[in-house]
């Protein structure tokens, strides 16, 4: 049988020993979308890696032959990986599934994940950080624009609901 | 011992790396743990049928806010050697729009859809393809964006000096919006979907 959930003050409290960890010994703070990012330019390099070198914004990762999965962050994204991996298989909840409301079919959730991916993926750069790198972390380090960021992902979130509700509920 | 040990020279940095694996080890963990690896739960919170997503996250902000300042405070931590996030305003907020669209629409963000993705969930996987698509096509436009991304720059910039008052009182501030905006939350998810859980 499935385990149940975490209690979210403690989910909460545990997510924020780990952002506390990454201040205390690294200086600096926790993410996820810089990883995603390092590994897509990765990528880019084996398919167009004029691209990378031509590119203001890509250049950097890339300057002095320098490897882009060779990032904090990457370390922490194979640490994201595992332990999520082990969370699930000792709460019974590891599973092939598309999740998703009852009134859409697999095929139009998984649309509506790849151009959500694309929205974040963009947002994300244009931001400096994802919700975890710049609105948890910057939240703690009581950043203004961290805090802005993160009201303002609700306001995005509220203004579309309504119109992808097929989709959930 | 006082932090950050890698810039104080305590560890390596080779070993900093080891520890952000075991750091993402439990932030990983405790993202599947706390139900974020399912798409559903996430989409919820902006019909308010679900508001553990917000709570988690209010919950970590002020636990690590408090443990970053109180380190401070004590004198473990030497924030000076710290790298803090610099505020660009107005592209933060024009950006966090746009991510919240992709979160309604997608069900997930980044460092939830890698948790998600290793407990074989395929629409996490769809969104990782789109998240590297996006980042790669902000890149490409960036040209288009290089003025306005860094416009409206303030430096760090923290919510005290924005309100001209003492940095613990601004940690108050945020630990009672935590406190009250979780059990406000919580009420309007039960007046509007009836207790669930």
């Amino acid at each position: 049988m499935k385990k149940k959930l975490w209690n979210p003050i403690f989910g909460g409290i545990m997510i924020g020993i780990a952002m506390l960890l990454t201040f205390f010994i690294s200086g600096r703070g926790l993410g996820a979308s810089g990883a995603m990012t390092d590994f897509a330019v990765w990528l880019q390099n084996f398919v167009a890696p004029s691209v990378n070198q031509s590119s203001k914004y890509f250049s950097k990762y890339v300057a002095n032959g320098a490897n882009p999965l060779d990032d904090y962050l990457i370390y922490m994204a194979i640490g994201i990986l595992i332990g999520s991996f082990l969370a699930g298989l000792v709460s019974k909840r590891l599973k092939f599934e598309v999740l998703k409301g009852p009134n859409i079919s697999n095929k139009g959730r998984l649309w509506f994940a790849l151009a959500g991916g694309i929205f974040v993926g963009y947002a994300a750069r244009m931001a400096r950080g994802c919700t975890s790198g710049q609105a948890l972390v910057g939240g703690a380090e009581l950043s203004v624009g961290a805090w802005a960021f993160m009201f303002s992902i609700f306001a995005g979130g509220f203004a579309v609901a309504y119109f992808v509700r097929r989709q959930w509920i | 011992m006082i932090g950050p040990l890698v810039s104080n020279g305590i560890i390596s940095g080779s070993v900093n790396s080891l520890f952000a694996v075991l750091i993402g080890l439990l932030f990983g963990y405790a993202l599947q743990r706390s139900g974020f690896t399912d798409s559903r739960k996430i989409a919820e919170t902006f019909y308010m049928k679900d508001v553990h997503v917000p709570i988690v996250m209010f919950t970590a902000i002020t636990t690590a806010s408090i443990g970053l300042w109180g380190l401070s405070l004590l004198g473990l931590m030497d924030i000076s050697k710290m790298y803090f996030l610099p505020s660009y305003l107005l592209p933060m907020i024009v950006a966090g729009f746009i991510f919240g669209i992709g979160m309604a629409v997608g069900g997930f963000c980044p460092g939830t859809s890698l948790a998600a993705m290793v407990t074989g969930k395929i629409d996490a996987i769809v969104f990782i393809i789109g998240v590297f698509l996006g980042s790669l096509l902000f890149g490409d436009q960036y040209m288009l964006w290089e003025k306005f991304y860094n416009s409206d720059s303030n430096g760090v910039w923290r919510l005290d000096q924005l309100l001209n008052i003492n940095l613990g009182l601004a940690v108050l501030l945020i630990t009672l919006l935590a406190v009250f905006g979780s059990f406000g939350m919580k009420k309007l998810q039960n007046k509007f979907w009836g207790k669930n859980d």
